[in-house]
């Protein structure tokens, strides 16, 4: 918001800004001070985003253990990579997390913002509860579900039993049942952020053109599906680029609940770079990973940044 | 937002040298903090004996232990007053994951301890320093040590660590269990088909549903220390052959045993799937197992518990009746100065005087790293029966020497087991793949 209100507008609401002694151009000395604002942020994105990012595209080509000197290999890392089999079951284990949580969490998150919309008794309480998994520490969270899906002691793991679902090693280590958990948790910790992201569009949108589709005698499906759905693309867009890219980087609850196993079967794209990194000590091929990543999430965010694009709606 | 936009605006001539400070402050900052983190430590490579040293010593001993070795160290730094040692204890897991990018910005520890069977893939690295002067001192008393503590951290025809202890494993047996099963809890199993025939009685699934509420054994399938693998030696196979150059994992052996295994827990239950070291010993804490094979950490746990346990050799195989035993060393990266590790020596040489032995067994339980102090433990019975040269002198170490060890055993060993256990093919066709995978990360 900063950002539009300080580079000059094309809006033409600008006062005209009275003569000053010094040389600079209004128009020029406005976008310096735009900069100047702007200064503090892009240091920081320079120095923690962008330099590291550099540095990662070099070190993907080298072979690096953090303790030696770099040893240059140009785009062996690469190479190996796509003949590496733990590389395309983390590739796909991370598309198949992405494919299945995203769209329930934008749509669980639209849902829930449209019926936490109205008026009711205990609304806030709702909210709040819907929106806390989001603060708190993803780690505590991960400890605390692999507590409720224990094998031993997990209140989840005896609720299931008393629907007949048995398994005899518990959620978290049982090959069908360990991917679908890591993705339950993952939805229902982040669905309180976009939902509340979804009633800040649904506050926006003017009463009076739900009361003109009201009085053109249109239902509430037609109402939401016509003017609510349509009206709510900016917040769709955002929701799903930002949704689809913490899937894609889906870590630290896999981390802590499965380690990735059992067998691999929930090893994400990020995971395997920390396991290749940090364990394997080949922070080279680790690197290599997260530059195909990082190709990837701007790939997928640039086609459904077209997508919504030509459905952007403006007040 | 357009307001405030407005008043900088007006104000702009006084406040902009203000703005332009700030600004170059902010980005002058953010650049220091990400553009000195590796300024070298002066290499200081005279050996001082004067100088006073302090030494960070990074471990992962966070259970009832930790006290234990906390004591040796409070007593070494009141021995004398020129080298402190600070500990610095951590979970494992941790430890691991740290020490190399502490190492790396030249802020890690002077001693780091960790288990023997990391110490090659380290050393491959280049983390630390060859520590064959400390065994070729006669003032540090090194012959007394156990032989297997001693040749768990060579790698590659040189000695990177000074053993901390040597754990052996034991058979623990629940004997309340066994009465209830209408065995002998005075007559545990002795080979695997004894065990077999005793898993039916153990295993017992009251209510039918397929899962059981108490299990004959509990054998952990990962993050462990491992369970499965020294069933292998006793069939006559194993994992790697003792050079290190060969997979034995299809072996005739080790095919044998792990279909020996998998059968038993795969079909009739005799373990659960999918358990990890420490839900293994949740499981034979709260009486839910009959057996597990682990180390002697465990007793405070077993006896706070009040379990009626007994202590036996884990089951012979059908050609062999080896166990495990697992040892941690100390050792010292290579950017340490002569006179750091002329200190972290004296620490190594009191650490396993007899002196400390006795106060080490005394409080962890851990038989002692050299067999003349066993018989002065007399607090605690435990060392003498884990450090018995009978164990001792029957049990291996897990691939020593190997620097692809940890990734043979975590990335290709328990996941292929886990599959096998999980049915998603039979052991043969599972492990021959997988003795491929282990022979290409050999010749790597």
């Amino acid at each position: 918001m900063t950002i539009l209100d300080e580079a000059p507008p094309a809006t033409g609401r600008e006062r005209p800004v009275p003569p000053t002694r010094r040389s600079l151009k209004p128009s020029k000395r406005r976008s310096v001070t735009a900069w100047l604002f702007l200064a503090p942020s892009l240091a920081v994105l320079a120095a923690f985003m962008v330099y590291p990012m550099i540095q990662a595209a070099y070190l993907s080509m080298t072979d690096y253990n953090l303790i030696r000197a770099a040893e240059w290999v140009g785009l062996d890392n690469y190479v190996e990579l796509f003949q590496d089999a733990s590389f395309w079951n983390a590739f796909w284990n991370t598309v198949l997390y992405a494919v299945v949580v995203t769209p329930i969490t934008v749509v669980l998150a639209l849902a829930l913002a449209i019926f936490l919309d109205r008026q009711f008794v205990g609304r806030a309480f709702v909210r709040t509860a819907i929106f806390l998994p989001f603060i708190v520490s993803l780690g505590i969270i991960a400890i605390a579900w692999a507590f409720l899906m224990d094998p031993n002691i997990g209140l989840v793991t005896y609720w299931l039993s008393q629907v007949g679902v048995v398994s005899s090693q518990g959620i978290l280590s049982d090959p069908n049942w360990a991917m679908p958990a890591v993705m339950f948790v993952g939805v229902w910790k982040n669905v309180g952020f976009y939902m509340v992201i979804y009633l800040a569009g649904l506050q926006s949108i003017p009463q009076e053109l739900r009361e003109a589709a009201r009085l053109d005698g249109a239902g509430a499906w037609q109402r939401f599906r016509h003017v609510t759905l349509p009206l709510l693309s900016n917040q769709t867009m955002l929701v799903s680029v930002m949704a689809l890219i913490a899937t894609l980087q889906a870590f630290d609850q896999i981390y802590v609940m499965t380690h990735g196993g059992p067998y691999f079967k929930t090893e994400t794209l990020v995971m395997l770079i920390y396991r290749e990194g940090f364990q394997e000590l080949r922070f080279g091929y680790g690197a290599a990973i997260s530059w195909v990543l990082l190709l990837f999430v701007f790939l997928l965010s640039m086609i459904q940044y077209g997508f919504f694009q030509r459905r952007q709606v403006r007040f | 937002m357009r307001k405030h936009h407005g008043s900088a605006r007006t104000g702009s001539s006084r406040r902009r040298p203000s703005l332009i400070a700030a600004a170059v402050v902010a980005t002058a900052a953010t650049l220091a903090v990400s553009g000195c983190a590796g300024q070298g430590a002066q290499q200081n490579t005279e050996n001082d004996p004067n100088a006073k040293v302090t030494l960070s010593f990074w471990n992962g001993f966070t259970g009832p232990d930790g006290p234990a070795l906390q004591q040796v160290v409070d007593d070494f730094n009141a021995s004398q007053d020129r080298i402190t040692v600070e500990t610095n204890i951590m979970p494992w897991d941790t430890l691991y994951s740290k020490v190399l990018t502490a190492a790396a910005g030249n802020d890690g520890p002077d001693i780091v301890a960790m288990s023997a069977g990391r110490i090659p893939q380290y050393a491959d690295e280049g983390l630390f320093q060859p520590l064959d002067d400390y065994y070729e001192n006669a003032d540090f008393d090194s012959d007394a040590l156990a032989q297997a503590a001693v040749d768990a951290s060579v790698f590659d025809g040189q000695n990177y660590g000074v053993p901390v202890n040597i754990a052996t494993m034991l058979m623990y047996y629940n004997k309340d269990l066994f009465t209830k099963a209408g065995l002998d809890p005075e007559k545990p199993p002795t080979t695997w088909d004894e065990f077999a025939a005793m898993v039916p009685k153990l295993t017992v699934d009251d209510n039918g549903d397929g899962k059981p509420e108490q299990y004959a054994i509990a054998l952990a399938d990962h993050e462990t220390v491992p369970m499965f693998q020294p069933f292998l030696w006793n069939a006559g196979g194993g994992l790697v052959s003792e050079d290190g150059t060969t997979s034995e994992l299809a072996s005739d052996g080790s095919l044998e045993a792990l279909n020996f295994w998998v059968d038993l827990v795969k079909d009739q239950k005799a373990s659960p799937i999918g358990l990890a070291g420490a839900d293994a010993d949740k499981l034979f804490t709260t009486g839910k197992a009959a057996i597990e094979i682990v180390g002697p950490w465990m007793t405070t746990g077993f006896e706070d518990a009040g379990l009626d346990f007994g202590l036996a050799p884990a089951f012979a195989g059908p050609s062999d009746d080896v166990s495990l035993a697992d040892v941690v060393s100390m050792s010292v990266p290579a950017s340490a100065d002569e006179t750091t590790k002329q200190a972290a020596y004296e620490f190594f040489a009191y650490w396993n005087s007899e002196e400390g032995q006795k106060t080490w067994a005394e409080g962890s339980g851990f038989p002692p790293t050299r067999s003349d102090v066993s018989s002065q433990v007399t607090s605690n019975p435990y060392p003498a029966i884990f450090g018995d040269p009978s164990v001792i002198d029957n049990s291996r170490t897990l691939m020593p020497g190997i620097a692809a060890g940890t990734t043979i055993n975590d990335t290709i060993f328990y996941p292929t087991l886990q599959k096998a256990l999980n049915g998603e093919g039979t052991v043969d066709e599972l492990f021959t793949a997988a003795s491929e995978q282990v022979q290409a990360e050999l010749d790597k």
